[in-house]
């Protein structure tokens, strides 16, 4: 069981999560908006925050700041709108983990979560770890695919251990830049899309139609656990 | 004011001469003790009194008084015009020469004087009327005061502004007086940029003069009985092609700022009608959700959460439609790679693929466009829905982008059945859908909204048929410079 923090304008929506997160079995506090949600903050702790980003008094993104200032670690999921990519990247490189697209399914909300609230149990990702038919050894740097050996580059290898240090969060493309080349000065998007593509038909069963490493249209990359 | 300096006073000035040339002699006899060097001076400075103040004619005439005043009254002997030593012969001669030379110079130096004076008062005049210019931002009542003004300040006797309407005829005219002026010369002033000056009836000089805007000419500024400098005219005319220009500018920026504004409104209040729109239907839906989770769910309920998903994609797509309409949507474009829009597109519409192989070229990585990312990649994601939709379930759909020429184009083939030519065009417009189409669900807005989408970022978007005898989904964007 875990806490959740419920920010939400809308009240029907608002429903609709703290009803989910309940049916999970997660003690569910919903506020409706920012101000409210940062004055919980004062008084308890909350093991996941799900905030809306448009709301009266304070939206998401500030919300964000302020929980990050604290020195917060609770993971933070929000609700966005279609083709508000700029927003997201504001979102995320602010100190979000995630988020979901309205109008998004209940169904997806939770396995988000689910994804967030596993990595917060077990702080430090393990050195080994299998997703269906990839195993990855963080130690001895190799990687199998249906048990067979896979040869990655240094930086494919790089790019896939940075995702898998928090697997279902969403990367931008700065962060992942700023991790795997240490600057985002003359490397492009374009440069890290060619090795994430290579890096998929290395591990990926249908390149183009990836399971594992998502891609956010316009933010980032994400390394999917199985739902 | 040179007007009367000219007539009267020059008149006065030869008996004034007289007079002051004779007042001074009579002095200096009241005086027997002064030396003939004494007399001498004192006489000059008369004689320099006289040309500073009346100017050369009454200077030269005081400056012949004066040697003739010295001979008779000073030098001996006295009362007569005869010189009875050789030296003061040439003595006389060099205080002639001498009085002559003040009077010259002094009258000179007043000139300048006046001329500076002159040149002073244009600036103070121009100054005057640039501050004035500069204060009103509004053209009519900027023109009525700048006309009124020009007149005092060039000194004439009517002063018209014509400027040219945007179909360059010289419509709006601005007039002191309605006296006619010559309507020729004004065209030919405007036309040709010639500048031209008469003998005025009226006194003084008409003048024409083009208003220079950058190498254009705004219009003809026409000063007639000007009695002022033709240059004070000129900077008159520079000094309004100025103004004009000025509230040209202010006027477009206004323009500008409130199409913005009213973009701005309409956007915010579209996004609220979106949201307002679809937040029922997104709890409506999430309420089913909790529901099948919560009690196992049965084939109604799946039916109402699909039909909700529906409706809620509908709402979608007619807000895209309004906001197409309305000119909310405004792209902002940013250099991005084609095979960024492509990625961004499958991973966005990719479930609609899920029963089809979808086939990628990957695009040199180096082949960008200048678009607004999302709403090329919402345009291709179109193509891939519709070609989803419109082939049949196992067979291959190829996403492609290829560069040729000055163009990029971005292309989705399926294996479908294609759109015979003479529908391909009727497809683009809003609500059509196609006879044998109506078992697919669609509402018949994704093709108008794509080609909406990617004509607002300068490309064109065109269906054709793909080599398999399917259709070809064609987007095809400028290059750009890169």
């Amino acid at each position: 069981m875990s806490r959740v923090l419920v920010a939400e304008d809308e009240p029907a929506i608002r429903k609709v999560v703290r009803d989910a997160f309940e049916r999970e079995g997660h003690e569910v506090t919903a506020v409706i908006d920012g101000r409210e949600a940062l004055e919980r903050f004062g008084e308890e702790d909350f093991d996941l925050v799900v905030t809306d980003l448009a709301m009266p008094n304070l939206g998401g993104l500030e919300l964000v700041q302020e929980i990050r200032k604290r020195n917060v670690s609770a993971p933070i999921l929000v609700l966005t709108v279609k083709n508000e990519e700029r927003e997201k990247v504001r979102l995320l490189d602010a100190g979000a983990d995630d988020f979901v697209t309205k109008p998004f399914g209940v169904a997806e909300l939770l396995a988000r979560t689910r994804a967030l609230l596993r990595r917060r149990e077990s702080a430090a990702p393990a050195a080994k770890a299998q997703w269906g038919d990839i195993e990855v050894d963080l130690e001895a740097r190799t990687v199998r695919k249906k048990g067979h050996p896979v040869h990655l580059t240094p930086i494919e290898f790089s790019i896939l251990r940075t995702m898998l240090g928090k697997p279902g969060a969403v990367w931008t493309h700065r962060q992942l830049l700023a991790s795997v080349w240490g600057t985002t000065a003359g490397v492009t998007n374009d440069t890290l899309r060619v090795h994430v593509g290579s890096l998929r038909r290395k591990l990926e069963d249908d390149p183009n139609r990836p399971h594992w490493i998502r891609t956010e249209p316009w933010v980032g990359y994400r390394f999917a656990p199985e739902d | 004011m040179p007007k009367t300096m000219k007539g009267t006073t020059r008149w006065v000035g030869y008996p004034a001469s007289v007079l002051v040339v004779a007042a001074t002699i009579v002095l200096l006899k009241l005086f027997p003790a002064l030396t003939d060097s004494s007399i001498a001076l004192l006489l000059l400075l008369a004689v320099f009194l006289c040309a500073s103040v009346w100017q050369s004619g009454p200077g030269v005439l005081a400056a012949a008084l004066a040697t003739l005043g010295f001979n008779f009254f000073f030098i001996s002997p006295l009362y007569t015009f005869t010189i009875a030593d050789p030296r003061n012969v040439a003595a006389l001669f060099v205080f002639l020469v001498s009085a002559l030379l003040i009077g010259r110079l002094s009258a000179l130096s007043r000139r300048r004087l006046r001329l500076l004076e002159a040149e002073r008062r244009d600036l103070i005049a121009l100054t005057q009327l640039s501050q004035g210019f500069l204060s009103d931002t509004n053209r009519e009542t900027l023109l009525g005061v700048a006309a009124d003004r020009l007149r005092q300040a060039l000194d004439c006797e009517q002063v018209g502004i014509l400027l040219a309407d945007e179909k360059g005829e010289l419509s709006q005219r601005i007039e002191t007086e309605r006296i006619p002026y010559r309507e020729d010369i004004a065209e030919l002033a405007f036309r040709q940029g010639n500048s031209a000056a008469y003998p005025s009836e009226l006194g003084g000089t008409d003048i024409y003069l083009p208003i220079p805007v950058g190498l254009q000419r705004a219009g003809v500024l026409v000063a007639r009985g000007l009695r002022s400098s033709e240059r004070l005219a000129e900077a008159c005319a520079l000094l309004i092609g100025l103004a004009v220009e000025r509230e040209r500018f202010l006027r477009l920026t206004r323009e500008a700022e409130a199409t913005r504004t009213s973009e701005q409104m309409k956007s915010t209040l579209l996004a609220q009608l979106a949201h307002d729109l679809k937040t029922p239907v997104a709890a409506a839906r999430g309420a089913m959700e909790n529901w099948e989770a919560a009690d196992g769910g049965s084939g109604a309920s799946r039916l109402a959460r699909e039909q909700l998903s529906a409706l809620d994609r509908r709402v979608t797509e007619l807000m895209d439609v309004v906001r197409l309409d309305s000119g909310a949507a405004r792209p902002r474009p940013e250099r991005v790679g084609c095979g960024e829009i492509v990625e961004a597109a499958v991973a966005r519409f990719g479930d609609a693929l899920a029963d089809h192989t979808l086939f990628l070229e990957p695009p040199p990585p180096d082949l960008t466009v200048e678009v607004d990312p999302a709403q090329l990649t919402e345009a291709l994601g179109h193509g891939l829905e519709n070609a989803a939709r419109y082939s049949p379930a196992g067979s291959t759909i190829r996403v492609s982008a290829e560069s040729r020429n000055d163009e990029v184009y971005l292309r989705v083939s399926d294996q479908g059945r294609g759109i015979p030519p003479g529908d391909r065009d009727r497809v683009f417009d809003r609500f059509v859908r196609l006879e044998d189409a109506r078992e697919v669900p669609g509402s018949g807005l994704g093709l108008f909204i794509a080609k909406s989408l990617v004509a607002l970022n300068g490309g064109r978007l065109r269906l054709g048929e793909s080599e398999g005898g399917g259709t070809l989904f064609e987007i095809a964007l400028p290059r750009g410079a890169a």
